[in-house]
């Protein structure tokens, strides 16, 4: 463990550092429509150079190699000495996936990996005013012997560490960079493989046993380069003159070069055995220590941005527990309220009155305090967008809006993963290949909107696609097909219905299960994520059109918009925002069909449910008999169902309160609160609940 | 009083480990931070620091345009943080050339490795340079006094066999400014000895040669001296020069690692004394500490002709000032007329 975490100067990088990567992420896709934006490629250009010296003053050596190399290569792009080419992406974009990892590692105290040799082989030529990658024989052939082990039939694994051995003398200690470099390799993305794969055929012929000699000469520069953070361009350039530049291989550098290798290896070998490391990581923490000079107290971590001189940081868990404060607050409000209600003094109603308006506003500042942009998931779209448009062949726009809306933070990180599948579905079978489109009569880039807007209590994101649409017969014959149901009950479902069957599990449309979606997992999961937040999904979607999705999230979790209701003598919340209408019961409107009481409402039948049946304790549910209860219409999944109730108080807002552990995991409950007269209300799960109690539904 | 500083950095990160090291030092206030050039203009005007420490890579107004743009509208005295890289040495001469007096390496593994003497070197350089009136660019007065510069003139140069300047914090631009008057056929070799880390010698001594009548150069290992050459000092090294045979070669190495300059004035001087005794003709230009003394008195004893800069066109009046001070100045002039009385010794 290299890195001391509670370092204050080492929180500060990560904070500042992070919030750039993030940046440059997005600024790299920008860059690519508009490669000629002077600002963006200084900005991207300062990113960089603020990484590089951030990592430079806390030594992270491997970290300031790869920044420093991307500072020099766009530093040649904004001097206008290079241009900007999909290739050149493809490396800043890769560059950027290591970076992240890279910070990954330094999150949990390690010490940042060296980059792949195959891409620092690529910066170095792309630092190069002249260098060109595809026809550059150094990188495309170190990167074919990259490939060889894994992609090869002519020389196998075995066969390259044996000829690999040879070269080094036999020494052992070689085998460790080797082989890391192989599990590198085994990261490859798709994306990088392709193009690993175009050099390949680009540079005219595939890598056969008679290349080897010179691929593993290649291969032994590459490893210099990576083992040897010191290195200098110019040595590094040398050694490839001397190796290729004169035409014939010079034993006697590669020799040489062997020499160093199996010299340096030992000692900078990464992490991968803990005894040869040793002699490394004992320096890094006195290093560590004199960072800390000026010692202060450890700070605690931060996820708060900086911004301006005027932030204080503060841990994420005492902004929790002031969320816990601000809820019992919330909670003696509604009894006070009650309270005054009750006795009717008007000393006390003025009170009470402040009280609300002051626990409201306090509310809505310590919200404020845990609120995050949306942009900070959005933000990864253009890339995610980008990438997957180039592998899949598509032509995409992406157009945002509303990034700035602000969502509680531990639902922004809850949505990253749901959003993230939703939008890879969208641009994988939503927008159709560019010549399908131009044939349908649309334009060949397909528009992909993404967008957020606050609704009162609620955040509305919408995906929507003007890509191919969904076709509800499709859908129908899909299910049946799958057993989901029979062919007369496919036919009764309406379209939006039909729609909403692929937030079923197991049910995937594409005839072939391609990398990015289509396995079927996932929008079920989704559906099931984004409930779990209080959040709901709708689809609307025109055959040959597009197709519009929403969620429509709680602000926060903390303090939950509620209908509360009586069964028996027992109070019950109702999320609200499950809740569609509320109607009085009347028993003539109620019919039994295939043995469940449905409820006809306007002129359509809902399955209808007691709630008593399923929460009291003797109820002795009997609908003539009872009188005239209330019926509360509320959406579940797919479908909207009535519960009956005894009697409604109205809308209350809680704050909920995890169960004891006897109660914990109960089916049908999400948690307790604690009503305006001082009552213990069970807040129910009614995904949960109906998917228990009626499991046909 | 204290030290009113502004740090302007777009660094977050660079900003809290500059205040940390500033703040440790009593002398010294941070008080206030700008994120980009423009602010730091404004906040030149509104705060009116005493010196302002300016990064060049920000956003909405890199570094070199708002020290162009304060010099003109409030002049402060300015410490440029550059990165150690030929681009930060590029720049660097930019913003000393439009006023900035001095400049701070951000050489990372200096800092890691001796952090607390880093610390102390970028208080030191605040506190030499709040002193000094920042100057708007190629303000220095013309008046040169001609009474002294006629009786300088004529120690004639022919005297001499070598010219050596030898400089510090001020220094680019004194030296920049000295050469710049030479005219072509300067008839002696020149030496620069400027204190600069090793990455800055390089351009230093390109853009002096673009600028020049002379030709400039960095000093090379064995080179031979030849009039109207200047040569540049290389950073991180000592340059001596050696008697071979009839000639003079320069020798450059490591030196002695103990030294706290690279290049160091006092290891120049003192070889020049013995290779040129009685006819070296050397300058003490604008810096901090008292490099160059010790060399200067071996020089003077064997001979040889010492100037030194005075106060009021020094940025910092050190290093003339212990030669002064040391009784070893035949000249003590204002650097116009330093400039003004080689020029015109030809």
């Amino acid at each position: 463990m290299a890195i001391d975490l509670s370092d204050e100067i080492v929180q500060d990088f990560l904070v500042e550092a992070g919030e750039i990567l993030e940046l440059l992420n997005e600024q790299a896709v920008d860059l690519e429509t508009s490669p000629d934006d002077s600002d963006l490629l200084n900005a991207v250009f300062r990113g960089f150079h603020t990484i590089k010296g951030g990592a430079g003053f806390l030594a992270m050596d491997n970290l300031v190699h790869v920044a420093h190399k991307c500072e020099d290569i766009f530093d040649l792009l904004r001097q206008g000495e290079r241009k900007i080419d999909a290739n050149l992406m493809d490396t800043v974009l890769n560059v950027l996936d290591v970076l992240n990892d890279m910070f990954d590692q330094i999150r949990i105290g390690e010490d940042p990996d060296a980059a792949p040799a195959d891409l620092m082989n690529k910066l170095t030529i792309l630092a190069d005013k002249n260098g060109v990658i595809e026809s550059a024989a150094p990188a495309a052939a170190g990167e074919a012997t990259s490939e060889v082990p894994a992609q090869s039939d002519d020389i196998t694994e075995k066969e390259f560490d044996e000829i690999v051995d040879a070269l080094s003398g036999n020494d052992t200690s070689i085998d460790k960079p080797v082989t890391q470099i192989e599990a590198k390799e085994g990261d490859i993305t798709e994306e990088e493989f392709e193009s690993l794969l175009d050099d390949l055929h680009g540079s005219g012929g595939s890598p056969t046993s008679s290349d080897t000699a010179p691929v593993l000469e290649e291969k032994a520069v590459t490893k210099i380069e990576r083992k040897e953070g010191d290195i200098t361009e110019e040595e590094f350039d040398k050694l490839l003159d001397d190796i290729h530049g004169k035409g014939k291989h010079s034993n006697a550098s590669v020799s040489e070069t062997d020499k160093e290798v199996t010299a340096e290896a030992p000692a900078e070998a990464p992490k991968e055995s803990k005894v040869k490391t040793e002699p490394v990581v004992a320096k890094e923490p006195e290093k560590a220590k004199n960072l800390v000079a000026p010692a202060k107290e450890s700070k605690p971590k931060a996820k708060a941005p900086p911004t301006a001189e005027s932030t204080v940081r503060v841990e994420t868990s005492t902004l929790d527990s002031i969320m816990n404060l601000v809820g019992e607050l919330v909670l003696i409000r509604n009894r006070m309220s009650n309270l005054e209600e009750t006795i009717g003094d008007e000393e006390m109603t003025k009170t009470a009155a402040s009280l609300d308006v002051i626990t409201s506003d306090l509310q809505t500042v310590v919200l404020k305090t845990r609120m995050q942009p949306i942009k900070k998931i959005f933000g990864k779209f253009p890339r995610v967008v980008r990438d997957l448009a180039r592998s899949l062949g598509r032509e995409i726009n992406l157009e945002m809006f509303g990034e700035e809306t602000d969502l509680d933070k531990n639902l922004v990180e809850a949505l990253a993963d749901p959003l993230v599948h939703l939008v890879r579905n969208a641009v994988d079978h939503g927008i159709e290949m560019p010549d399908v489109r131009e044939s349908n009569g649309k334009d060949r880039q397909g528009t992909l909107k993404l967008g957020a807007k606050q609704e009162g209590d609620h955040v509305l994101i919408t995906i929507s696609d003007d890509g191919a649409g969904m076709d509800p017969e499709v859908l129908r014959s899909k299910a049946v097909e799958k057993g989901m149901m029979d062919a007369d009950a496919a036919a009764r479902l309406d379209d939006r219905e039909c729609f909403e069957l692929i937030f079923s599990a197991g049910f995937s449309t594409k005839a072939e299960v391609s990398d990015v979606s289509g396995r079927g997992v996932g929008m079920d999961v989704v559906k099931t994520r984004i409930s779990q937040l209080n959040g709901i999904v709708e689809i609307d979607s025109a055959y040959g059109e597009g197709t519009t999705l929403s969620i429509k999230l709680p602000l926060t979790l903390a303090i939950m918009p509620t209908l509360m209701v009586i069964l028996g003598k027992q109070i019950f919340a109702l999320p609200l925002v499950n809740v569609k209408e509320i109607m009085d019961f009347d028993a003539c409107d109620m019919n039994v069909v295939d043995g469940q009481d449905v409820l006809v409402v306007r002129g359509r039948a809902l399955p209808i449910f007691n709630l008593s049946n399923w929460l009291v304790a003797n109820s002795g549910f009997d609908a003539e008999s009872k009188s005239p209860g209330h019926v509360v219409i509320v959406n579940v999944g797919t479908q909207q169902v009535g519960l009956l109730v005894d009697h409604l108080i109205g809308q209350e807002e809680v704050v909920i309160k995890p169960l004891g552990s006897n109660l914990q995991g109960t089916k049908g409950l999400a948690g307790a609160t604690i009503t305006g007269d001082g009552r213990i209300a069970l807040i129910l799960d009614l995904p949960s609940l109906i998917g228990h109690y009626a499991s046909r539904y | 009083m204290n030290i009113r500083v502004l740090i302007v950095d777009d660094s977050i990160f660079y900003q809290h480990r500059l205040q940390e090291v500033l703040d440790s030092d009593p002398a010294i206030e941070v008080i206030g931070i700008a994120h980009n050039g423009r602010q730091a203009i404004e906040k030149a005007q509104s705060l009116k620091p005493d010196v302002i420490t300016m990064d060049v890579e920000m956003p909405v107004m890199d570094g070199i345009s708002a020290v162009r743009a304060i010099m003109n509208d409030c002049p402060t005295p300015v410490l440029m943080i550059s990165s150690s890289t030929k681009r930060g040495a590029n720049a660097t001469f930019e913003a000393m050339d439009a006023g900035a007096l001095d400049f701070l390496t951000k050489d990372f593994h200096e800092i890691v490795e001796n952090r607390e003497q880093m610390g102390k070197e970028i208080c030191n350089k605040v506190i030499s340079i709040a002193k000094k009136s920042a100057r708007k660019k190629n303000n220095y007065s013309t008046d040169s006094s001609t009474t002294t510069a006629t009786r300088a003139v004529k120690k004639k140069l022919h005297n001499y066999d070598i010219l050596a300047v030898g400089a510090s914090t001020g220094g680019p631009v004194a030296v920049q400014q000295v050469l710049k008057k030479l005219p072509q056929n300067f008839p002696l070799p020149i030496i620069v000895i400027q204190h600069m880390p090793k990455t800055f010698t390089p351009m230093f001594s390109e853009r002096l040669n673009q600028m020049c009548a002379i030709t400039v150069k960095q000093a090379e290992n064995g080179d031979v001296l030849f009039p109207g050459c200047a040569y540049i000092a290389p950073g991180g090294l000592q340059t001596i020069v050696k008697k071979k045979g009839q000639e003079v070669v320069l020798d450059i190495s490591e030196g002695d690692l103990s030294l706290n300059y690279k290049p160091s004035v006092d290891v120049t001087y003192r070889s020049l004394a013995g290779a040129y005794p009685s006819k070296v003709l050397a300058v003490i230009l604008t810096g901090m500490g008292s490099d160059g003394c010790e060399g200067a008195r071996e020089l003077k004893q064997g001979g040889s002709e010492v100037w030194a800069q005075d106060e009021s066109s020094s940025v910092v009046y050190g290093m003339p000032m212990a030669v002064a001070k040391a009784g070893l100045a035949d000249e003590i002039m204002s650097l116009d007329q330093i400039a003004a009385t080689l020029a015109m010794g030809v």
